[in-house]
């Protein structure tokens, strides 16, 4: 009986130090992995102008019709966002493509990932719809497929039409950049940003030039020059999600000068 | 009126009307369930704000009240109480319905059930939810095979395969390595189970240490209580089943001085810890404490679900009064049940904004659907459903029962006192 006893014990810490060593290092390992900062010769980023835009809410339309869209979910929400100088001002809501990105590190089956270029893209053929992702976005951005979408897309043709693929029921889904304009448009040689078939749906539209996108790895892309000139802010900073989507703060006197133009 | 209803048909004991009302409930389930695979989650009132609701809740109380089994286990094969042994069994038997309830409610809750098999293959391991996946399901395994000697008891199996049944009871030998790993599993588990709230930044209520402190005190104290519970039950509605009372008053004894710290933890955290006015955070507080979840988090959580529990447990009048010590383990699982609740809605319930310059919080509401009241209650009559059988069929609550009953294993049992 004691030596049973002895050699349980004996068993019970080898397999606890074993385990807790093998569980370390992998930890170790994932936890620099995740922390370092992503690698891919292209950052895509987007700047929303906020003296620019005037809430008329074409980003969204043609984000419905490009990517199909169903009318109750919406990837791309304009919200007002109060007063200032006499002027409304709005924030437009794309996914934040986070760099640090709360439903990338709590998805289960890793159906949430990033992309090289820091895009944050769902695999809609893995996710099993547990909605942790969902319940983990600070910024709303994830929109659950609770019924299927069926039937023709009210938003089609007139603002554009379906690039890809409708999601399933069962499956949430976000902002993608409108990586498959990126993919598309680099291949042909084109610039995201500058050229029109190789930019996102939202920003081709926005008939005040309030939205761009561009390469931060390029130091004379717009962007780049933008956020270097300009003082810029992003949507809960303190939450050290890293967002790729930046605000240029609404100024009174270049809000007059848009009003008069 | 039923008397005399029953007096003209015989065959219709409490037994099979028992049987009859748990197979309504689980039809309704079963309807209930298959209308939401057919038409999706969109009838339920779930929404993008409240992705979480009833079955969530299920999900995590079916758990927590299931961790009697490694508490138990525990303190028979790695501390040596070995006296506990028999309730350590009916606390096996119940944490292997209890997992099987949360895997059921889960397989309702996700919105591509056809593909709950990826949760096993493909691996996120920065995801406190495979964490709990993983932990889950390797439990479930070792419950499985620490239920093998309980099941090997069903007279049928032993007359017609007795030497399945044989294997089966052999089980039983690896009992203390069952025991180690259990342990292991749950505490990572029922704990990470608070973790998956505790880790998300978005909703500040949540975002705390303690929330993997506070699931795994409660998953003791609401697992031990939920045995003794059912074994007192048991023991009152049947002559299957035979308890040792003084095993069970002890049992309700440590209850009692448990809920103690856990009350001292639950108040730390709610109050104090708390009290920082951060958005979110203070909203998410005011929500319990005099918002929608107030009734149920200072009377079904707080008062009735330990304070008054705790009470009746320590003293030693209401402990020794069968009625009353069962009261006070049924508040007590209540009260964990509540708990859970309480947690899940009072982040879903705030939303805190992302917009400078607007207000910083908006608050929603959520109620379950009658398909999700349904299909929750079909899970819970199939947890009724199998402990009943158990206890008529496997000699689930039976106190007299030791492990010289294993023919494989001989070990001395020490005698017991008589209730």
């Amino acid at each position: 009986m004691s030596d049973n006893k002895f050699s349980r014990r004996d068993f019970l810490k080898i397999t606890a130090f074993g385990a807790a060593a093998v569980a370390g290092t992998r930890l170790v390992k994932e936890a620099q992995a995740s922390s370092s900062s992503p690698t891919g010769e292209h950052q895509w980023a987007m700047v929303i102008d906020q003296s620019k835009c005037t809430g008329c809410n074409y980003c969204t339309m043609a984000c419905q019709a490009h990517n199909d869209i169903a009318p109750q979910n919406q990837w791309n929400v304009v919200s007002p966002s109060g007063e200032i100088g006499g002027h409304q001002t709005y924030i437009a809501r794309p996914c934040m493509q986070c760099t640090h990105a709360p439903c990338v590190e709590v998805c289960m089956v890793g159906a949430s990932y990033y992309r090289d270029d820091g895009i944050v893209m769902m695999d809609y053929d893995k996710c099993i719809g547990c909605r942790y992702c969902e319940v983990a976005c600070p910024y709303q951005a994830r929109v659950f497929n609770w019924e299927k979408f069926e039937g023709p897309n009210p938003l089609v043709p007139e603002w554009g039409s379906p690039e890809v693929e409708r999601r399933p029921r069962g499956v949430p889904e976000k902002c993608s950049f409108c990586y498959h304009r990126i993919d598309r448009g680099l291949k042909l040689g084109l610039t995201p940003g500058l050229d029109m078939d190789a930019t996102p749906a939202c920003v081709n539209v926005c008939p005040t030039r309030a939205r761009l996108f561009g390469d931060l790895n390029d130091a004379s892309s717009e962007v780049s020059m933008l956020l270097n000139e300009h003082a810029s802010f992003r949507l809960r900073d303190d939450l050290a999600t890293g967002p790729r989507v930046y605000y240029l703060p609404a100024d009174p006197k270049e809000m007059e000068v848009e009003k008069q133009s | 009126m039923i008397t005399k209803f029953l007096a003209k048909f015989p065959a219709l004991n409490s037994w099979v009307l028992w049987l009859g009302f748990l197979g309504l409930l689980l039809v309704i389930g079963l309807a209930s369930g298959i209308l939401v695979f057919w038409k999706g989650l969109g009838i339920t009132n779930l929404t993008d704000l409240v992705p979480w609701g009833f079955w969530i809740t299920l999900d995590l109380s079916s758990i927590a009240v299931s961790a009697g089994a490694f508490s138990l286990c525990a303190a028979v094969y790695l501390i040596g109480l070995k006296r506990y042994e028999p309730v350590a069994r009916t606390a096996t038997f119940i944490g292997l319905i209890g997992y099987t309830m949360a895997l059921l409610s889960l397989m309702l809750d996700i919105g591509r059930p056809d593909r709950f098999w990826h949760a096993v293959v493909y691996w996120n391991t920065h995801s406190l939810l495979w964490e709990v996946t993983m932990c889950v399901c390797l439990y479930l395994i070792v419950l499985v095979l620490e239920s093998m000697p309980i099941i090997a008891n069903f007279e049928w199996l032993r007359n017609r395969f007795p030497k399945i049944a044989g294997w089966m009871s052999h089980a039983h030998h690896y009992a203390p390595y069952l025991a180690i790993a259990g342990l292991c599993l749950s505490m990572l588990h029922q704990s990470s189970l608070g973790a998956v709230y505790g880790v998300l930044k978005a909703r500040p209520i949540w975002y705390k240490p303690e929330m993997s402190v506070l699931f795994m005190f409660s998953a003791i104290v609401g697992g031990i209580s939920l045995t003794v519970f059912a074994s007192m039950l048991s023991a009152r509605l049947t002559l299957k089943a035979r308890i040792n009372d003084s095993l069970l008053e002890r049992l309700a004894h440590f209850v009692g001085w448990a809920l103690v710290p856990y009350l001292y933890f639950r108040a730390w955290d709610w109050l104090a810890m708390t009290y920082t006015h951060q958005p979110g955070r203070t909203e998410g507080l005011e929500v319990l404490t005099k918002g929608p979840l107030s009734f149920n988090f200072w009377v079904a959580e707080i008062l009735l679900g330990t304070i008054l529990p705790m009470v009746l447990l320590l003293k030693q009048q209401t402990r020794q009064n069968h009625f009353w010590r069962m009261v006070a383990l049924a508040m007590v699982v209540g009260g964990v049940i509540a708990y859970r609740w309480d947690v899940n809605l009072s982040g879903l319930l705030v939303v805190v904004s992302y917009l400078p310059g607007e207000s910083t919080v908006a608050y929603t509401s959520y109620f379950p659907s009658l398909v999700e009241i349904g299909a929750g209650l079909g899970v819970i009559a199939f947890g009724l459903t199998a402990f009943s059988l158990g206890v008529r069929y496997l000699r689930v609550v039976d106190h007299r029962f030791f492990e010289k009953d294993h023919e494989t294993v001989k070990v001395e049992v020490p005698k017991t006192v008589p209730a």
